[in-house]
């Protein structure tokens, strides 16, 4: 009996001990951990003069003992651009690299989930390829740092010479820079001119408005039994949905995000155009991912979708012999559309001055002149810097090749920022937002309803 | 002769008294061996399963994006509040039993037919049989959602191409994004891949059932159907109430990869399940403490849920003994 009671004693005070853990685990608070909820990041380690600016008194990279830096990407993990990647990073650390003692990482990130773990397991994660709706979430998810607050100013100011100023804004929160646009395209109308031509519709020649593209795809359905157009109605994190939005004048977020404002005239209108496509089958939703299958196997005529897919679907016409024709997408009522920002931006978590130097010295090359004629070049995003487009060292070629990337770059002047959501709540809105259009588009409920309903939904998770 | 008892009792209490410190060893050994022997797996269970228990039962009351370095707060029951309020789990809760009750004809119904059907088969049939029914089962679960997904593909898929070509459709379903059906075709194939380790386990207790009660029967002159209802299914009570507590308590885990992949929970939230959710507030939404709210709703409906149909197995199971 003795026996059995010394054991439940031991086993219970084991059992305490794992609890204690727990309790520890619970309550353990860094002291590090600033207002926002950040982990100590370069921010703490960084010196700031007087007027709050970073400085970098000295240059602590060292080529003989390069610093990883590790930078977790979603383009790397796909067979279409991961060679693109590829490219740039052994470019990088066989030249910038060696040269200054930066060793590139790349992690194939598909889901974004990888990045999201390994920082909760305390891994090594610098970089991030981020989806610009999740940034104002990634401040505290991920624990980024805004550009500001870890690279010197004069560094930012340097750099970004070039770079249209609303191209700069795209990933900016509270007025700070927490993202970078990186790889980021317009939404662009991708026309199967066959298919068009079959249906008696001149394919040189883009739709003047949302109504004109309904006109076509009625004719195209009756004259070739194909779907007019290939359009998820979620598209991703709903990039596509707020051109749509703002192309008809509606918003989205009010201007001080603090509540969703699309359940208004304008945006019931636009949502009511667009299901038109749907409810007379005349257009194909489902996942962006199905919507491009739908497209580059001839099942559909029309696409409306970013220019990273530009080379897959190239290649799609090619083998299947028709012509590939690409405008920007259009607008209502005849005007131009409101472009957006599909893809991604960089955001850093750098954890001492010298990583953040290091990274510095990444951003600076992937986002620099070469860095984007591979990235356009080899994938079809736009460049940021649209002088790169008539320089023959760089993109002129390319671009004089492919017009469809010159009708993109067209519109960099005009592009407005997608949404970025408010930051508690930034997952569970991105996929309200979504629910919403899949909902109000491709079923029988009342669009004005459905958007109303949704907008008080994602309202009082802001509020909260 | 006093003294000589007194000597003799003294040296008998004196004998007994070695005897047993001789023993006491020994029985200290033989009742440690047996914990000792459990110790690894006890420290398994402490340290794996009891204290992430005891944790995920703290992080209820905490708000926490597991964030290195960053403290939880407490917040006491809201997370409860934000869990009941959410939209999703409503829904979440309802297709988890209407998961379970999809998987009951796969796990039960149809297995028990398919292996009595097999029993008259010739060895070799039986064996080709089983090796076909079985074979879902080894395939890798995101593999099956894929080969799916190409199949009920809306315009390039081969079910909608049969049903569009054979006139019975104009344009394709899209399966996995229309409300109810989305939820129906994880139902399906997640019953597809379990059944052949259902009929597997039920072909295992079919032939532990003596042919002599058959050969009664027949003499009796019972038929094949009657065999099946009043002999068959009753030496089959026990694992039957295996496979409908596995099915009940595994479905939602079951189905987790097919909600991953074909639909993420969508169309808006209609085929999510609780332990799909479970994933989303702490993978997705980064938010622990909602997580493991939802995390201690499903450990008490399903613990409530096991400790009856213990109650029940051991009611209605037969054992041929």
């Amino acid at each position: 009996m003795k026996l059995k009671k010394i054991l439940t004693m031991g086993l219970s005070l084991s059992l305490l001990a794992g609890i204690a853990a727990g309790c520890q685990s619970v309550a353990a608070g860094d002291t590090t951990a600033n207002t926002s909820g950040q982990a100590g990041t370069a921010a703490d380690a960084s010196q700031a003069d007087a007027s709050g600016d970073v400085t970098w008194s000295e240059n602590l990279l060292d080529p003989e003992n390069p610093v990883t830096v590790k930078f977790y990407s979603y383009s790397y993990a796909s067979p279409a651009f991961g060679t693109g990647f590829q490219t740039m990073m052994d470019n990088f650390n066989n030249g910038v690299g060696k040269e200054k003692g930066v060793i590139l990482e790349f992690v194939a990130d598909d889901t974004g989930t990888k990045a999201e773990t390994d920082v909760k397991a305390g891994q090594q994660v610098d970089i991030v390829q981020a989806y610009f709706a999740g940034i104002d979430g990634d401040r505290d998810t991920l624990g980024i740092s805004a550009f500001e607050d870890v690279f010197p100013q004069e560094e930012l100011d340097a750099h970004f010479e070039g770079i249209p100023e609303n191209c700069l804004n795209l990933g900016k929160v509270d007025d700070k820079m927490y993202g970078l646009a990186f790889t980021f395209s317009t939404p662009m109308l991708y026309i199967n001119g066959d298919l068009l031509e079959q249906a008696g519709i001149d394919p040189t020649q883009a739709p003047a408005d949302w109504d004109e593209l309904y006109d076509w795809c009625v004719q195209i359905k009756e004259a070739t039994g194909k779907y007019g157009l290939a359009l998820s109605p979620s598209n991703s994190t709903g990039w596509v949905t707020d051109s749509i939005l703002y192309s008809n004048g509606a918003k989205v977020l009010n201007d001080d995000r603090t509540a969703v404002e699309f359940a208004s005239e304008k945006g019931i209108q636009a949502f009511e155009t667009w299901k038109k496509f749907y409810t007379d089958g005349v257009a194909v939703g489902g996942t962006d991912t199905e919507a491009m299958q739908a497209f580059a196997s001839g099942e559909a005529a029309m696409h409306i979708q970013s220019t990273s897919v530009y080379t897959s679907f190239v290649s799609a016409a090619e083998t299947a012999g028709w012509t590939l024709y690409g405008y920007p997408m259009p607008g209502f009522n005849g005007q131009a559309s409101v472009p957006t920002n599909s893809g991604s931006a960089i955001v850093v978590r750098p954890d001492s001055e010298q990583k953040a130097q290091a990274i510095w010295e990444v951003i600076k090359y992937v986002t620099g002149d070469e860095g984007y004629t591979i990235i356009t070049s080899e994938i079809g995003y736009l460049p940021l810097r649209p002088y790169l487009a008539e320089d023959e060292n760089y993109l002129k070629d390319f671009v004089d090749a492919n017009p469809i990337i010159a009708a993109n770059i067209e519109r960099l002047a005009d592009v407005q920022p997608a949404t970025i959501w408010p930051g508690d709540h930034a997952a569970e809105l991105t996929t309200l937002y979504a629910d919403m259009s899949t909902k109000a588009l491709t079923t029988d409920a009342d669009v004005a309803q459905t958007l109303q309903e949704y907008q008080d939904q994602m309202n009082q998770y802001i509020q909260q | 002769m006093t003294e000589m008892v007194k000597k003799q009792t003294g040296v008998q209490i004196n004998m007994a008294m070695r005897k047993t410190a001789a023993k006491r060893p020994v029985k200290i050994s033989s009742k440690i061996k047996p914990w000792l022997f459990l110790l690894p797996t006890i420290l398994i269970i402490v340290f794996w399963m009891l204290k992430p228990l005891i944790q995920t039962l703290m992080y209820t009351l905490y708000d926490w994006n597991m964030l290195p370095g960053t403290m939880p707060e407490f917040t006491g029951l809201s997370n409860f509040t934000e869990l009941f309020n959410a939209p999703e789990f409503g829904s979440a809760i309802l297709n988890t039993f209407y998961y379970i009750l999809m998987m009951l004809p796969f796990a039960v119904i149809l297995p028990v037919i398919i292996a009595a059907l097999l029993q008259n088969l010739k060895p070799r049939t039986q064996w080709i049989y089983r090796a076909l029914i079985f074979l879902p089962m080894i395939m890798p679960p995101v593999a099956t959602a894929t080969v799916f997904q190409w199949l009920l593909h809306q315009t390039n898929g081969l079910v909608n191409h049969l049903l569009v070509s054979a006139g019975f459709l104009e344009n394709g379903i899209n399966f996995f994004q229309t409300e109810g059906l989305a939820r129906l075709m994880i139902a399906l194939i997640t019953g597809w891949k379990m059944i052949g380790f259902a009929t597997l386990m039920f072909s295992a207790a079919i032939s532990n059932v003596s042919p002599e009660y058959y050969e009664a029967a027949k003499m009796d002159g019972s038929g094949g159907f009657r065999r099946f209802i009043d002999i068959t299914v009753p030496l089959l009570s026990p694992t039957m109430m295996l496979m409908i507590m596995m099915s009940i308590l595994f479905a939602s885990q079951w189905t987790f990869s097919y909600i991953d992949v074909l639909t993420q929970g969508g169309p808006y939230g209609t085929s999510t399940n609780i332990y799909y959710l479970i994933y989303k507030y702490a993978f997705g939404n980064s938010n622990v403490g909602v997580s493991a709210a939802a995390a201690l709703v499903f450990l008490v409906i399903f613990g409530i849920i096991a400790l009856v149909l213990q109650k029940i197995s051991n009611r209605l199971a037969f054992y041929d003994n």
